[in-house]
Protein backbone atom coordinates (compact mmCIF):
# COMPACT_ATOMS: atom_id res chain seq x y z
CA UNK A 1 0.00 0.00 0.00
CA UNK A 2 0.82 3.48 -0.99
CA UNK A 3 1.67 5.86 2.20
CA UNK A 4 1.71 8.87 -0.22
CA UNK A 5 -1.58 10.26 -0.08
CA UNK A 6 -1.47 10.15 4.13
CA UNK A 7 1.99 12.09 4.17
CA UNK A 8 0.10 14.65 1.58
CA UNK A 9 -2.68 15.00 4.68
CA UNK A 10 0.43 15.58 6.49
CA UNK A 11 1.96 18.40 4.56
CA UNK A 12 0.76 21.76 5.74
CA UNK A 13 1.09 23.33 2.90
CA UNK A 14 -0.91 20.96 0.91
CA UNK A 15 -3.74 20.90 3.86
CA UNK A 16 -3.85 25.11 3.68
CA UNK A 17 -4.95 24.90 -0.02
CA UNK A 18 -6.85 22.30 -0.16
CA UNK A 19 -9.04 23.61 2.84
CA UNK A 20 -9.09 26.92 1.46
CA UNK A 21 -10.47 25.39 -2.17
CA UNK A 22 -12.76 22.74 -0.24
CA UNK A 23 -14.54 24.88 1.48
CA UNK A 24 -17.31 26.58 -0.47
CA UNK A 25 -17.99 23.21 -1.53
CA UNK A 26 -19.35 22.41 1.73
CA UNK A 27 -20.52 25.71 2.86
CA UNK A 28 -23.06 26.14 0.53
CA UNK A 29 -25.17 22.62 0.23
CA UNK A 30 -24.61 23.21 3.78
CA UNK A 31 -26.70 26.27 3.47
CA UNK A 32 -29.10 25.07 0.68
CA UNK A 33 -29.67 21.16 2.96
CA UNK A 34 -30.51 23.66 6.08
CA UNK A 35 -32.61 25.96 5.03
CA UNK A 36 -34.68 23.09 3.03
CA UNK A 37 -34.68 21.56 6.18
CA UNK A 38 -36.12 24.45 7.97
CA UNK A 39 -38.87 25.06 5.66
CA UNK A 40 -39.96 20.82 5.46
CA UNK A 41 -39.65 20.57 9.42
CA UNK A 42 -41.51 24.09 10.48
CA UNK A 43 -43.99 24.44 7.23
CA UNK A 44 -44.47 21.41 5.57
CA UNK A 45 -44.11 17.98 8.09
CA UNK A 46 -47.37 17.33 9.56
CA UNK A 47 -47.82 17.95 13.58
CA UNK A 48 -46.60 14.47 15.41
CA UNK A 49 -50.00 12.64 17.40
CA UNK A 50 -48.46 12.67 20.57
CA UNK A 51 -46.13 16.11 20.66
CA UNK A 52 -48.00 17.97 18.55
CA UNK A 53 -46.11 21.34 16.97
CA UNK A 54 -43.86 20.95 19.90
CA UNK A 55 -41.54 17.74 18.12
CA UNK A 56 -40.53 20.11 15.88
CA UNK A 57 -37.71 20.75 18.07
CA UNK A 58 -35.94 17.68 16.99
CA UNK A 59 -35.41 19.40 13.90
CA UNK A 60 -32.36 21.37 15.69
CA UNK A 61 -32.37 19.40 18.94
CA UNK A 62 -31.04 16.03 16.96
CA UNK A 63 -28.59 17.86 14.84
CA UNK A 64 -26.94 19.65 17.28
CA UNK A 65 -26.91 16.64 19.56
CA UNK A 66 -25.66 14.23 16.54
CA UNK A 67 -23.28 16.72 15.62
CA UNK A 68 -21.63 16.77 19.55
CA UNK A 69 -20.71 13.11 19.48
CA UNK A 70 -19.76 12.69 15.92
CA UNK A 71 -17.05 16.05 16.41
CA UNK A 72 -15.60 14.61 19.76
CA UNK A 73 -15.30 11.31 18.15
CA UNK A 74 -13.47 13.02 15.06
CA UNK A 75 -11.58 15.16 17.59
CA UNK A 76 -10.24 11.69 20.08
CA UNK A 77 -9.29 10.04 16.20
CA UNK A 78 -7.51 12.97 15.45
CA UNK A 79 -5.45 13.40 18.63
CA UNK A 80 -4.79 9.58 18.84
CA UNK A 81 -2.94 10.10 15.39
CA UNK A 82 -1.20 13.26 16.20
CA UNK A 83 -0.05 11.35 19.54
CA UNK A 84 0.95 8.58 17.58
CA UNK A 85 2.56 9.59 14.36
CA UNK A 86 3.38 12.98 15.60
CA UNK A 87 1.38 14.75 12.81
CA UNK A 88 1.23 18.46 13.10
CA UNK A 89 -1.71 18.52 10.89
CA UNK A 90 -3.55 16.07 12.65
CA UNK A 91 -3.02 18.22 16.27
CA UNK A 92 -4.54 20.73 14.46
CA UNK A 93 -7.67 19.03 13.04
CA UNK A 94 -7.96 18.19 17.01
CA UNK A 95 -7.86 21.67 18.15
CA UNK A 96 -10.02 23.28 15.38
CA UNK A 97 -12.74 20.72 16.51
CA UNK A 98 -13.43 21.46 19.80
CA UNK A 99 -14.84 24.86 20.17
CA UNK A 100 -16.85 23.88 17.51
CA UNK A 101 -17.88 20.39 19.51
CA UNK A 102 -18.20 22.44 22.90
CA UNK A 103 -20.51 24.83 21.05
CA UNK A 104 -23.01 22.25 19.45
CA UNK A 105 -22.95 20.28 22.76
CA UNK A 106 -24.23 23.40 24.97
CA UNK A 107 -26.91 23.33 22.12
CA UNK A 108 -27.64 20.00 22.22
CA UNK A 109 -28.15 20.93 25.93
CA UNK A 110 -29.81 23.51 26.16
CA UNK A 111 -32.40 22.50 23.26
CA UNK A 112 -32.85 19.41 24.98
CA UNK A 113 -33.98 21.13 28.02
CA UNK A 114 -36.64 23.60 26.00
CA UNK A 115 -37.51 19.97 24.47
CA UNK A 116 -37.97 18.22 28.03
CA UNK A 117 -39.81 21.17 29.50
CA UNK A 118 -43.41 20.54 27.94
CA UNK A 119 -42.55 16.31 27.31
CA UNK A 120 -41.39 15.61 30.69
CA UNK A 121 -42.35 19.05 32.97
CA UNK A 122 -38.72 19.26 33.94
CA UNK A 123 -35.63 21.09 31.66
CA UNK A 124 -33.33 19.19 33.65
CA UNK A 125 -32.87 15.49 34.95
CA UNK A 126 -30.19 13.52 36.19
CA UNK A 127 -30.82 10.80 33.53
CA UNK A 128 -28.08 8.57 31.86
CA UNK A 129 -28.45 10.24 28.70
CA UNK A 130 -27.84 13.78 29.87
CA UNK A 131 -25.59 13.14 32.68
CA UNK A 132 -23.09 11.82 30.11
CA UNK A 133 -23.88 14.56 27.57
CA UNK A 134 -23.37 16.95 30.20
CA UNK A 135 -19.70 15.12 30.75
CA UNK A 136 -18.96 15.01 26.76
CA UNK A 137 -19.04 19.17 27.65
CA UNK A 138 -16.92 19.12 30.52
CA UNK A 139 -14.41 17.17 28.14
CA UNK A 140 -14.73 19.85 25.75
CA UNK A 141 -14.03 22.18 27.91
CA UNK A 142 -11.47 20.42 29.99
CA UNK A 143 -9.97 20.18 26.49
CA UNK A 144 -9.32 23.92 25.86
CA UNK A 145 -8.41 24.72 29.33
CA UNK A 146 -5.64 22.42 29.20
CA UNK A 147 -4.68 23.98 25.98
CA UNK A 148 -4.47 27.55 27.21
CA UNK A 149 -2.64 26.50 30.29
CA UNK A 150 0.71 25.76 28.65
CA UNK A 151 2.35 28.99 26.19
CA UNK A 152 4.18 26.04 23.68
CA UNK A 153 1.72 24.83 21.12
CA UNK A 154 3.41 21.85 20.37
CA UNK A 155 2.75 20.34 24.74
CA UNK A 156 -0.36 21.73 24.31
CA UNK A 157 -0.85 19.55 21.54
CA UNK A 158 0.08 16.48 23.61
CA UNK A 159 -1.34 16.87 26.50
CA UNK A 160 -4.45 18.08 25.30
CA UNK A 161 -4.30 14.90 22.97
CA UNK A 162 -4.01 12.51 25.42
CA UNK A 163 -7.27 14.53 27.54
CA UNK A 164 -9.62 13.90 24.05
CA UNK A 165 -8.65 10.45 23.66
CA UNK A 166 -9.30 9.15 26.97
CA UNK A 167 -12.50 11.15 26.89
CA UNK A 168 -13.35 9.00 23.76
CA UNK A 169 -14.37 6.61 26.44
CA UNK A 170 -17.86 8.46 26.55
CA UNK A 171 -19.07 8.54 23.08
CA UNK A 172 -20.32 5.29 22.93
CA UNK A 173 -22.19 5.73 26.39
CA UNK A 174 -23.82 8.71 25.19
CA UNK A 175 -24.85 7.12 22.23
CA UNK A 176 -26.07 3.96 23.89
CA UNK A 177 -27.21 5.17 27.39
CA UNK A 178 -31.08 5.14 25.97
CA UNK A 179 -30.62 1.31 25.58
CA UNK A 180 -28.61 0.56 28.29
CA UNK A 181 -30.44 2.10 30.93
CA UNK A 182 -34.00 2.91 31.68
CA UNK A 183 -33.79 6.38 30.33
CA UNK A 184 -36.37 9.59 30.75
CA UNK A 185 -35.22 10.24 27.09
CA UNK A 186 -36.38 8.62 23.86
CA UNK A 187 -34.87 5.98 22.29
CA UNK A 188 -32.85 6.77 19.10
CA UNK A 189 -35.05 7.33 16.27
CA UNK A 190 -32.63 6.92 13.11
CA UNK A 191 -29.96 4.72 14.46
CA UNK A 192 -31.53 1.47 15.79
CA UNK A 193 -32.43 -2.18 14.80
CA UNK A 194 -35.37 -2.53 12.62
CA UNK A 195 -35.02 0.78 10.97
CA UNK A 196 -36.02 4.49 12.10
CA UNK A 197 -39.35 4.91 13.78
CA UNK A 198 -40.50 8.35 12.24
CA UNK A 199 -42.07 6.81 9.59
CA UNK A 200 -43.53 9.58 7.69
CA UNK A 201 -41.32 10.84 4.92
CA UNK A 202 -42.69 14.39 5.49
CA UNK A 203 -41.03 13.98 8.96
CA UNK A 204 -38.11 12.15 8.39
CA UNK A 205 -36.96 13.92 5.41
CA UNK A 206 -36.23 17.40 7.03
CA UNK A 207 -34.28 15.62 9.61
CA UNK A 208 -32.35 13.81 7.60
CA UNK A 209 -31.75 17.31 5.54
CA UNK A 210 -30.26 18.20 8.47
CA UNK A 211 -28.44 16.04 9.56
CA UNK A 212 -26.80 15.86 6.80
CA UNK A 213 -26.84 20.31 6.27
CA UNK A 214 -25.21 20.56 9.49
CA UNK A 215 -22.56 17.80 8.68
CA UNK A 216 -21.54 19.88 5.63
CA UNK A 217 -21.53 23.01 8.14
CA UNK A 218 -19.27 21.85 10.30
CA UNK A 219 -16.80 20.50 7.87
CA UNK A 220 -16.69 23.81 6.09
CA UNK A 221 -16.11 25.23 9.87
CA UNK A 222 -13.64 23.11 10.20
CA UNK A 223 -11.73 23.36 6.96
CA UNK A 224 -12.22 27.37 8.06
CA UNK A 225 -10.36 27.02 11.51
CA UNK A 226 -7.43 24.59 10.17
CA UNK A 227 -6.58 26.96 8.07
CA UNK A 228 -5.82 29.06 11.21
CA UNK A 229 -4.71 26.60 13.06
CA UNK A 230 -1.92 25.23 10.52
CA UNK A 231 -0.89 28.91 10.11
CA UNK A 232 -0.18 29.13 13.59
CA UNK A 233 2.18 25.76 14.17
CA UNK A 234 3.74 27.29 10.53
CA UNK A 235 4.66 30.93 11.32
CA UNK A 236 8.36 30.06 10.47
CA UNK A 237 7.90 28.35 7.07
CA UNK A 238 8.62 29.32 3.60
CA UNK A 239 5.61 28.67 2.10
CA UNK A 240 3.53 30.70 4.69
CA UNK A 241 4.77 34.01 2.40
CA UNK A 242 3.48 32.41 -0.54
CA UNK A 243 -0.15 31.39 1.11
CA UNK A 244 -0.12 34.95 2.48
CA UNK A 245 0.54 36.45 -0.65
CA UNK A 246 -3.27 35.20 -1.69
CA UNK B 1 -52.23 37.53 9.30
CA UNK B 2 -53.99 34.76 10.95
CA UNK B 3 -51.79 32.65 9.27
CA UNK B 4 -48.38 33.57 10.58
CA UNK B 5 -50.08 34.07 13.81
CA UNK B 6 -51.00 30.47 13.67
CA UNK B 7 -47.48 29.23 12.64
CA UNK B 8 -45.78 31.33 15.07
CA UNK B 9 -48.01 30.28 18.00
CA UNK B 10 -46.85 26.72 17.14
CA UNK B 11 -49.85 24.96 18.74
CA UNK B 12 -48.38 26.81 22.07
CA UNK B 13 -45.33 25.66 21.87
CA UNK B 14 -43.65 28.85 20.75
CA UNK B 15 -42.13 29.97 24.37
CA UNK B 16 -40.13 26.52 23.99
CA UNK B 17 -39.90 26.01 20.43
CA UNK B 18 -38.34 29.50 19.06
CA UNK B 19 -35.90 29.85 21.57
CA UNK B 20 -34.98 26.43 21.05
CA UNK B 21 -33.53 27.75 17.11
CA UNK B 22 -32.52 30.91 18.23
CA UNK B 23 -29.93 29.07 20.75
CA UNK B 24 -28.80 26.25 17.58
CA UNK B 25 -28.94 29.47 14.97
CA UNK B 26 -26.76 31.69 17.33
CA UNK B 27 -24.26 28.53 17.75
CA UNK B 28 -24.29 28.24 13.80
CA UNK B 29 -23.22 32.01 13.11
CA UNK B 30 -20.84 32.58 16.45
CA UNK B 31 -19.30 29.49 15.02
CA UNK B 32 -18.54 31.51 11.04
CA UNK B 33 -17.47 34.48 13.34
CA UNK B 34 -15.44 32.89 15.65
CA UNK B 35 -13.78 31.28 12.54
CA UNK B 36 -13.11 33.67 10.91
CA UNK B 37 -11.79 35.83 13.62
CA UNK B 38 -8.80 32.83 14.03
CA UNK B 39 -7.89 33.16 10.59
CA UNK B 40 -7.95 36.67 10.31
CA UNK B 41 -5.52 36.72 13.47
CA UNK B 42 -3.34 34.08 12.37
CA UNK B 43 -2.64 35.72 9.04
CA UNK B 44 -1.73 38.93 10.52
CA UNK B 45 0.43 37.03 13.09
CA UNK B 46 2.10 35.19 10.57
CA UNK B 47 2.55 38.26 8.58
CA UNK B 48 4.20 39.87 11.31
CA UNK B 49 6.73 37.17 11.99
CA UNK B 50 7.84 37.45 8.03
CA UNK B 51 8.13 41.10 8.15
CA UNK B 52 10.54 40.53 11.36
CA UNK B 53 12.58 38.02 9.50
CA UNK B 54 12.94 39.79 6.57
CA UNK B 55 14.13 42.83 8.72
CA UNK B 56 16.66 40.90 10.41
CA UNK B 57 17.78 39.54 7.58
CA UNK B 58 18.17 43.27 5.74
CA UNK B 59 19.90 44.24 9.07
CA UNK B 60 22.55 41.19 9.19
CA UNK B 61 23.42 42.16 5.40
CA UNK B 62 23.81 45.60 5.95
CA UNK B 63 26.30 44.87 9.36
Amino acid sequence: MSWTWFHRFGSPPHVYRLARRLTPWFAWPAALLILAGLYGGLVLAPPDYQQGDGFRMIYVHVPTAYLSIMIYTIMGVAAAVGLIWRMKVAHAVAASCAPIGASFTVAALATGSLFGKPMWGTYWAWDPRLTSELLLLFLYLGYLGLRSAFDDLQRADRASALLAVVGLVDVPIVHFSVVWWNSLHQGSSLLRLGGPTIYSPAMLAPLLMMICGFTLYFVAILLMRLRGEVLRRERAASWVKEALAT
Amino acid sequence: MTGLMHFLAMGGYARYLWPCYGITFAVVFLNIYWARRLNARARSEAKRRLAMREKLVLEEEEA
